[in-house]
């Protein structure tokens, strides 16, 4: 916290918006996504769901890792449960908007079994366990779930009061209304006694079991968590595609996702999520389209990235933007 | 399927040895260690490609994973020591998808792939039969790993790494160079990377899915125990069998079982025994 400013009641201290810039930065943030899409073409709309759903996605692994501090190789995975689980419940003909928090459940139920073997395992261990992992549920998306390399999801399961969901400003609004919601939902796991308990166990989860926190149930529920969004990120992701093919959810993805964790912000789930994504996610949209970038490129791009922000700046480009504030805050003084 | 078990044991434990050695040093996994035996393998392509010979072309390849591995202990372990031991794993992974960049783009049209030459000869010995090819990457293989071993059992050296790996504040307080020695434990990791590398590339040519193989390792590496050294060959050895005839049994089920039964095998190890045949429990205190 920074000097002079003081919280003088609990209520004021356990806030959700604590802090000026909190409201200011809402207030910026939700003018420019509702007013977006009357800006911007088709084209910006497109990036505009992809980004939202990768910010769901890495809202989810933000809970794992920047909360709980587990490191998780399965997001990607994940994501592909969620998708799929949504273009199987299509193919029988339920309809999307059933079928999206279904699959979200049925992710969270997975996840909550990954996040088991956590009884026994820590750090690296649960790190390998979830490369293991994805690399698993990656053969069964291969091998039986979508052997052909594309399951396309009925239009008709889209629709929903005469109104098609799967594109435009429809599935823009829809998408951004679960972000928010997820959002919201996050920032209140950050402040309640769950995410409390989640940063006990990440601190030092020895000190954590001490003093009463239950580190398994924890550890379980911070992945069930997770997953829960990376099933929501699945899901809306199979609703803005016509086809899904398990290319999206590899090994790659999950990196990605980590990086967007790794480089927004660990610890800060919602905005330190959206910046990861932004940098991320439209960020290298815009690099390829601007120099006809390659997979060389990326791969040494995200790389770089994930190893200077883990190596110099842990807090990820959050904890520079708040630096840059605290410094012109009281400028010219120091404090 | 006898053949290509104890080929792949031999090399699964060479490249295995080499997460041992850093977590030895670091205590944490070095998720680079798949690209170095990537980067190497195809230094070693380009080099015979060029007409270089092939005993340059190994040495070439050697040269560049001692030194990736002396410079990531510089750049990024040494300034992460005291983090948490994630930390370290999601850098070398960072640093793991920047040396795949660097490889595809300073190989450009060799990224396909090619072979380190012909060993055309075929050996038998009693009802197994060797290729050429097989008998290169297995002395390769063998003489990296002896090497590794050997220091680290019989010479000055090799206790004097054990020491810092075993207790570095003590080891310090002997006077024993620990920064040095560190950074050459990782350098050891890397060279061991890089003539796995090489001898993966000499037994089924250089192609972009090496380091595919190296992350498989990473399971005879947890069924040893990661802290390890001899006992590496045991877990590559398994690791090797499990899978041959996993998948000779289980295809007609399962097909491509192989691909996967080394995670399967990495799971179960989890499970079941996280500090795998020869590793020490860790014993946490507050």
């Amino acid at each position: 916290m920074p000097a002079g400013v003081f919280k003088e009641t609990y209520l004021a201290d356990m806030a959700l918006l604590r802090y000026p810039i909190h409201k200011a930065a809402l207030i910026a943030g939700l003018a420019i996504a509702l007013l977006f899409p009357v800006l911007a073409g088709s084209y910006g709309i497109d990036q505009a769901v992809a980004l939202l759903v990768f910010f769901i996605g890495a809202m989810g692994l933000n809970i794992v890792t920047g909360l709980a501090g587990q490191i998780s190789l399965a997001q990607g995975a994940l994501m592909g449960i969620g998708a799929y689980t949504v273009a199987h419940l299509a193919l029988h003909g339920v309809n999307v908007l059933v079928a999206i928090p279904l699959g979200a459940i049925m992710t969270a139920a997975v996840g909550f079994v990954l996040g088991l073997p956590s009884f026994r395992l820590k750090g690296y261990y649960l790190a390998m366990a979830s490369i293991a992992v994805q690399a698993i549920l990656e053969y069964m998306f291969k091998t039986w779930i979508d052997p052909h390399q594309g399951i396309s999801i009925p239009y008709n399961t889209k629709i929903i009061t005469g109104i098609y969901l799967g594109k435009g400003l429809a599935l823009y609004y829809l998408v951004l209304g679960a972000t928010l919601a997820a959002a919201l939902f996050a920032a209140n796991i950050g402040r309640s006694g769950i995410g409390r308990a989640m940063k006990a166990v990440r601190d030092n989860d020895v000190s954590a079991s001490v003093v009463g926190i239950n580190v398994t149930r924890t550890k379980a529920l911070a992945f069930a968590l997770g997953s829960l969004y990376a099933g929501l990120a699945g899901g809306l992701y199979a609703l803005a595609n016509p086809s899904i093919g398990w290319g999206a959810f590899t090994l790659d993805t999950s990196i990605e996702y980590l990086a967007m964790v790794l480089v927004g912000g660990p610890g800060r789930l919602v905005w330190g999520s959206l910046l990861g994504a932004l940098t991320i996610h439209t960020g290298w949209s815009l690099l390829a389209g601007a120099f006809a970038a390659n997979a060389a490129i990326k791969y040494m791009v995200l790389g770089g990235l994930i190893a200077i922000f883990v190596v110099l700046e842990p807090d990820g480009l959050i904890g520079i933007l708040r630096r840059a504030k605290e410094y012109f805050r009281l400028w010219p003084f120091r404090y | 399927m006898v053949k290509e078990s104890i080929v792949m044991g031999v090399l699964y434990s060479v490249l295995a040895l080499g997460f041992n050695l850093v977590y030895r040093v670091s205590k944490s996994i070095n998720l680079a260690h798949p690209e170095i035996a990537l980067v190497a393998a195809y230094a070693a392509l380009v080099a015979s490609m060029q007409g270089l010979g092939f005993f340059l072309a190994a040495l070439i390849a050697s040269f560049i994973g001692f030194g990736i591995g002396i410079l990531l202990e510089r750049g990024v372990a040494r300034p992460l020591l005291g983090r948490p031991p994630v930390a370290l794993i999601a850098a070398t992974l960072g640093v793991f998808y920047l040396l795949r960049g660097v490889a595809i783009e300073a190989t450009g049209s060799y990224w396909s792939g090619g072979s380190l030459g012909d060993f055309g000869t075929v050996y038998r010995i009693g009802a197994v039969v060797f290729t050429g090819s097989d008998i290169a990457a297995l002395a390769v293989a063998l003489v990296a790993l002896g090497l590794v071993i050997g220091i680290h059992r019989f010479t000055r050296l090799g206790v004097a790494m054990r020491a810092v790996a075993e207790n570095p504040y003590g080891a310090a307080g002997y006077g024993l160079p620990v920064r040095r020695l560190t950074a050459l434990s990782w350098g050891f990791a890397g060279l061991l990377g890089a003539l796995g590398g090489l001898a993966f590339g000499l037994k089924a040519g250089v192609s972009p899915g090496i380091d595919s193989y190296v992350l498989k390792a990473l399971a005879a590496s947890l069924l040893a125990g990661l802290d390890s050294i001899a006992g590496i060959v045991v877990g590559g050895f398994v690791l090797s069998f499990t899978e041959q005839f996993g998948d000779y049994f289980l295809h007609n089920y399962l097909p491509g079982f192989g691909e996967v039964a080394a995670f399967i095998v990495m799971l179960v190890v989890l499970l079941l025994k996280p500090y795998g045949f020869f590793g020490t429990e860790r014993i946490e205190r507050l």
